[in-house]
């Protein structure tokens, strides 16, 4: 409730209210909550193990939650990657998957399959409205690999690209299904600064054809000049949520995804090195428990 | 091989092959064998001298002499691409010398057949093996250059004169490979085991065929016509379509050898059909024999065989849209696990498959099969009267019986074609490659990967259905030891030997996996040694497979798809990279 009142100024695309994930014993997520406005950037930020992916799994239906529920426009999303798909959820994978032995144009061209309607028989007999449906696919693959800045040769194996170009044909293929949502994972690893910011223009373009957009990373300078909002997962439940700004800010942000402040690790070590660490000498087996009894009164 | 290649030092490459080339001519004019061999001169004159005989010079000798000229005027021809051209024709000399070696010492008893013995001397196969390896260090010291990229249209020619000039090549090209796999086919004999020499006169003259083709490759004319071909789709395939109609009427126009091509076109039918289930979707089926076994025996059990329990007599056209049919169900039936298995697993579920068809078929499952005893007396097709087994005669020339076999199945295999090429060439096409490189990803990408794999199997297993209607009728038996999983072994061997996912390459794998054992027959007991040996050879060296998909090719050579080396490439991004760097870093400075 309260996430929604705080996106009141735009309409809510895509809800995840209370989404949990258990995994044998282990609990990956838990009560996560998310809200993504209309036309809005939002950012998952964690340190790694928060369950940033495993919550990106559970929106594109590769996961099925174990309690809570995401909602695209008000619909249940059914727990199907295919169908998530059709529905109106694009991602990108956190190392990059494209289809390695297929052309650039082709990548693209996969991306665009729900939005052609061809059956098995148009396929076989490539009648005159299948080339009119084909050109347009055509025409629509080379519009985004221009949009994302990708003008070499659509003719290239995908896996013979540079990596900065890999990542941005990865998005041109999420793109090509039409989402609503377009979901990106780690969209910035292993880029150097001007690509970084080269993906920063490109997301908010992306942003401004219409499509919410949600954007985990670890660069968090990247991601606070990036969001209109910030969740922040730390071991599998938000920790905190709110605009860049209030979560930059936040002490337990700091603590928990930055690190402690300065002065504070300053203070820890210098206690550190005044403090006697007991050794334990094999020669003197019998010293051991009072060894570490000292030692435990040592600690505060 | 490059790794000792170069090790002679670069100033000698031209003189090195100069030399290999000249000795390759010395070998075409010297005596091959100091002796008339047991079985009759060995093929052709080779026995002779040259100046015995100069206008005689034919078969492998001739083939030595031309590839001599060649590599001597390469070597000074100002030419791009030289080394690699080079290196082919030293190999295909080499070949040759070494399959005529090995066959003279072998029936002549000992290495003085190939030497010097009895006060004569033979030193023609020392001379080609010394000048094959000769051109081969020559051509790697010459340098192994990129496969140089011949412009597509000559003097920036466009339209009709482009249209012309390229109809006019690819024609003369077409014709020349009808002749080339006409001369394939007869090489050593037009009707099978009737020289003693056959199969070596064949493995030279595959070397040959090889080496000519590997210099072509080398200085880039066979990527420049294949280009040529892509542009102009529908003349290539008309064209070839007369070429393979053209067959029969080639010295290749004997009873035997139309019997044998028909035979590999129903092969390579098959294999194409496979390429999409293995080539396209990636699912590795073992068992894909089976589809063409129930094929076969669906149709022997419609066509009136007295054999057959049905006793129901339909015309063949009928017939095979049935067996198509109830393969295809099969093939729904036999694609189902592909939902829940995957790689491995998926192999052995179809290779189970595939034992329970052969098992049944031997066990004359509900009196279908006829077990041990198979189908016998199919009656051949039958359209109009004309029974297709029996010899027609066509623009006056008398062709012998199976030809309107071979038309038939030319046509199968254009069908086929023409099935694979607009699948994969569809949206369904790359919905089953995307499958085929990320299951996952292309779930995420809202492909119903399940229904996609079932109907790979459908299509695949309705080919294989149709190929196998026809193979019962042209065999005229259907037995269920022709549909066993060594021939389903053979296909998936046909398909990766040719290029997965390529056509061209499909119907050269089935070419060669079942006209090799025929021509080898004379070496009985080393047959399937030498082509199991000849194998390996060609996956060592040519993992990509003879004929490979465009981009699958520039996978295994390390090159992007406009043959650019993948690391030049990579080392031009890096360049370019830091070239960045710098102007930004000189920006903020």
């Amino acid at each position: 409730m309260n996430a929604a009142a705080r996106h009141s100024m735009s309409e809510t695309v895509l809800e995840a209210s209370g989404v949990t994930m258990v995994f044998g014993g282990l609990t990956a997520l838990n009560d996560v909550s998310m809200t993504l406005g209309e036309g809005r950037i939002v950012g998952l930020i964690g340190p790694n193990g928060a369950g940033k992916t495993t919550f990106f799994n559970c929106l594109t239906g590769l996961y099925t939650p174990t309690r809570g529920s995401v909602r695209l426009r008000g619909n249940q999303l059914p727990s199907d990657p295919a169908k998530v798909t059709v529905a109106g959820i694009a991602r990108t994978f956190q190392n990059v998957r494209l289809f390695p032995n297929m052309s650039v144009l082709e990548n693209v061209l996969v991306g665009r399959h729900i939005q052609m309607k061809q059956g098995p028989l148009a396929s076989l007999f490539h009648g005159p409205g299948f080339h009119r449906v084909e050109r347009a696919a055509r025409k629509r693959a080379r519009e985004l690999l221009e949009f994302v800045g990708l003008t070499g040769d659509e003719n290239t194996a995908a896996r013979n690209l540079p990596y900065g170009d890999q990542r941005r044909l990865e998005i041109a293929r999420a793109l090509a299904t039409e989402p609503a949502v377009l979901l990106l994972d780690e969209p910035t690893a292993g880029m150097n600064p001007q690509e970084t910011e080269a993906a920063r223009q490109l997301i908010f373009r992306i942003r401004d054809t219409g499509v919410s957009v949600v954007v985990i990373e670890h660069d968090t300078k990247f991601i606070f000049s990036l969001c209109d909002s910030v969740s922040v997962l730390v071991q599998g439940e938000v920790l905190v949520e709110g605009s860049p700004d209030t979560v930059r800010d936040d002490p337990r942000v700091i603590e928990a995804y930055l690190g402690k402040p300065r002065e504070e690790v300053e203070a820890e070590v210098a206690e550190a090195r005044t403090t006697v660490i007991p050794r334990y000498r094999d020669d003197q087996p019998g010293d051991q428990t009072e060894v570490i009894e000292r030692y435990r009164e040592d600690q505060p | 091989m490059s790794r000792f290649t170069a090790l002679v030092p670069r100033a000698l490459g031209r003189p090195l092959s100069a030399i290999g080339g000249v000795l390759l001519l010395i070998a075409a004019m010297l005596p091959w064998a100091t002796f008339l061999l047991n079985e009759g001169a060995y093929p052709d004159k080779a026995t002779l001298q040259f100046f015995d005989a100069p206008f005689e010079l034919t078969g492998f000798r001739w083939h030595m002499l031309l590839f001599g000229i060649a590599g001597v005027v390469i070597t000074f021809v100002p030419l791009l691409g030289k080394g690699r051209a080079l290196r082919a024709l030293g190999w295909g000399g080499l070949a040759i010398s070494v399959v005529s070696a090995i066959f003279i010492t072998s029936e002549g008893g000992g290495l003085g057949a190939i030497t010097a013995a009895d006060g004569a001397y033979a030193f023609g196969a020392v001379a080609g093996i010394l000048g094959g390896l000769a051109l081969i260090f020559g051509a790697g010291a010459v340098g192994i250059d990129d496969i140089p990229h011949w412009p597509d249209a000559p003097f920036g020619w466009t339209g009709w004169a482009e249209r012309l000039f390229s109809w006019a090549v690819l024609l003369v090209s077409f014709v020349a490979m009808l002749w080339l796999v006409s001369e394939t086919l007869t090489a050593g004999g037009s009707a099978g085991v009737s020289s003693p020499y056959a199969g070596a006169v064949f493995l030279a003259f595959l070397g040959m065929a090889g080496g000519l083709l590997g210099a072509l490759h080398g200085v880039g004319f066979t990527g420049w016509i294949s280009r040529m071909s892509e542009r102009h789709r529908a003349f290539s395939v008309v064209v070839l379509l007369v070429c393979a109609a053209a067959l029969p009427f080639t010295s290749a126009g004997t009873q035997y050898w139309m019997n044998v091509a028909g035979t590999i076109g129903i092969y390579a039918a098959t294999a194409i059909g496979l390429n999409i289930v293995v080539g396209l979707a990636g699912l590795l089926d073992l068992g894909y024999v089976a589809f063409m076994g129930i094929g076969a025996f669906v149709a022997a059990n419609l066509s009136g065989a007295t054999a057959a329990k049905l006793g129901i007599t339909l015309p063949f056209p009928v017939a095979a849209v049935i067996a198509a049919v109830v393969v295809g169900v099969f093939g729904v039936i036999v694609g189902s696990p592909t939902l829940r298995v995957r790689g491995d697993y998926l192999a052995i579920v179809t290779l189970a498959f595939g034992e329970i068809f052969t098992r049944s078929a031997q066990n004359n499952i509900g009196d279908l099969t006829g077990g041990a005893n198979a189908i016998p007396s199919i009656p051949a097709i039958a359209v109009g009267g004309l029974e297709f087994n029996e010899p027609i005669t066509l623009f006056g020339t008398e062709l012998p019986a199976g030809v309107m076999y071979y038309f038939l199945i030319t046509l199968l295999v254009a069908l086929v074609m023409a099935v694979f090429a607009n699948l994969k060439n569809s949206r369904i096409g790359r919905a089953w490659i995307a499958i085929r490189e990320d299951e996952d990803v292309a779930r995420a990408m809202g492909i119903k990967t399940g229904k996609m794999k079932i109907l790979a199997f459908l299509t695949g297993a309705t080919l294989a259905g149709l190929a196998g209607a026809v193979f019962a009728h042209k065999l005229g038996t259907s037995s269920y030891d022709a549909f066993t999983f060594l021939q389903s072994v053979t296909l998936l061997a046909a398909v990766i030997l040719g290029g997965m996912g390529s056509i061209p390459g499909a119907v050269m794998g089935a070419a060669l996996l079942f006209v090799l054992p025929e021509k080898l027959r004379e070496f009985e007991e080393y047959r399937l040694l030498l082509f199991g040996l000849a194998l390996i050879l060609i996956m060592r060296f040519r993992p990509q497979g003879l004929v490979p998909d465009r981009l699958r090719r520039a996978e295994f050579a390390g090159e992007t798809a406009e043959g650019k080396s993948i690391e030049a490439v990579q080392e031009q991004a890096v360049i370019e990279q830091e070239h960045e760097l710098e102007a930004s870093k000189g920006g903020k400075a």
